[in-house]
């Protein structure tokens, strides 16, 4: 393959996993890492380095977007990165020490209940509640935003906050551990735990992830991990990808984004419980 | 306009014009490259897939790297992607450091503490990962 051909070939890849990215919380780094090592032949670490820099672009490109719209949540986003980022440093410092593959094994059995409970709740547009969570209320853990799906503003407002932040601090512990990104983690903490709309969850998870993973980058950095080269055309690639992907997700339903992000969830499911029992996976 | 929406929009705004800024940088540095037609361009495919190959040749690992490289002449064009990628990088901690400000502007001391803290951290985990 010619040098040409490759960038080529790449950005309209991170064009894809941006737009992607955009619509469902995620950084990418899911879809990326695979593609760059099994189909473009790239080094991991390159590819760990490139999926970084996906990660940070696609938060940038969506959440300028989602902060001007209201989708995403400036306050829940900051109260929860108190849990990612703290759960992410002690997962740093934890590397080694802790039994991964049991973590791992855990996690996905976590994940695979979770895929089995948003199947049933695949056809829910907009999550109903009734409890009022007075962590929620001393925060100010609510907002509104226009739906242009529905054509009418929803207001929204989290429940069930203590667990939610929890489980960032587990997602994050496990970003630190694994050097993995955590979107859809995240986005499963909102959605599943603190009963958000899902365009709020992915949209949050969005401005989210690009913190997350500002904590883990320069040590991406420093270790000579990010090759300009291959970083470059994916840093526009997936900029590009992720401003397109939020036009598309502010007409979609959340059902809609909802049942394009079980896949997901079913994968990373699958994915954990195999490393977990020692099956090595891409 | 309330206090969160405010620092949405201030937040979104740093967000928009740190994309612009990097992919300017990291194209202009591209382009560069690809017209310079260096003899390691044409050797790129191969490079990133063996590690071990490149990593002397065109791989920053600090900021003083970038600085050296951006200095020299003719300036490396590999050092202005780079320094694309590194403005790209730190643009969510200056999210922070916004949005920080802003709550504390608005009078909102929770959430800039909270902001605080989070951006606290991030300078650590930088420190952290600056002392290997």
């Amino acid at each position: 393959m010619s040098p040409l051909a490759f960038v080529a070939a790449l950005f309209a890849t991170s064009v894809a996993a941006g737009g992607a990215g955009a619509v469902l919380g995620l950084g990418g780094g899911i879809l990326l890492i695979p593609i760059l090592t099994l189909f473009f032949g790239v080094d991991l670490h390159y590819a760990m380095g490139a999926s970084i820099v996906s990660v940070i672009a696609t938060s940038s490109g969506a959440a300028a977007a989602y902060l001007r719209t209201s989708l995403s949540n400036v306050r829940i986003g900051l109260f929860l990165a108190l849990a990612t980022v703290s759960g992410a440093l002690l997962g740093a410092g934890l590397a080694g020490v802790v039994p991964i593959r049991v973590l791992q094994l855990l996690l996905g059995l976590a994940l695979a209940y979770s895929t089995v409970t948003t199947l049933r709740q695949l056809r829910v547009e907009l999550p109903e509640t009734t409890e009022t969570d007075p962590l929620a209320l001393r925060f100010g853990l609510e907002g509104t935003y226009y739906d242009a799906a529905l054509d009418r503003d929803v207001k929204y407002r989290a429940t069930r906050v203590a667990q939610g932040f929890s489980a960032m601090f587990g997602a994050g512990l496990l970003s630190g551990l694994l050097g993995i990104g955590s979107g859809a983690f995240k986005v499963l903490a909102m959605d599943h735990f603190m009963r958000l709309p899902m365009k709020v969850s992915t949209a949050t998870s969005n401005f989210m992830i690009g913190i997350t993973s500002a904590a883990s980058a320069g040590i991406y950095f420093s270790r000579g991990d990010i090759h300009p080269v291959l970083a470059a055309p994916v840093a526009v690639g997936v900029l590009v990808g992720a401003a397109a992907g939020t036009r598309l997700m502010a007409r979609l339903h959340n059902a809609t984004i909802r049942k394009a992000f079980l896949p997901v969830l079913a994968w990373l499911a699958i994915s954990m419980i195999l490393r977990g029992l020692g099956i090595g996976l891409p | 306009m309330s206090a969160p929406v405010r620092a949405e929009r201030l937040i979104g705004r740093v967000l928009l014009l740190g994309g612009v800024l990097s992919v300017s940088l990291v194209l202009g540095g591209l382009v560069l490259y690809a017209v310079q037609s260096r003899p390691e361009a044409r050797e790129i495919v191969r490079v990133v897939r063996n590690r071990e190959a490149g990593r002397a040749v065109d791989v920053f690992t600090s900021l003083g790297d970038v600085r050296r490289a951006l200095t020299r002449h003719p300036p490396d064009p590999l050092a202005v992607t780079a320094l694309g990628l590194v403005c790209l990088l730190i643009t969510p901690v200056l999210g922070v450091a916004v949005a920080g400000v802003a709550f504390w502007r608005a009078g909102d001391r929770d959430y800039a503490a909270i902001a605080g803290v989070v951006l606290g951290m991030l300078l650590l985990s930088f420190a952290l990962a600056a002392g290997g």
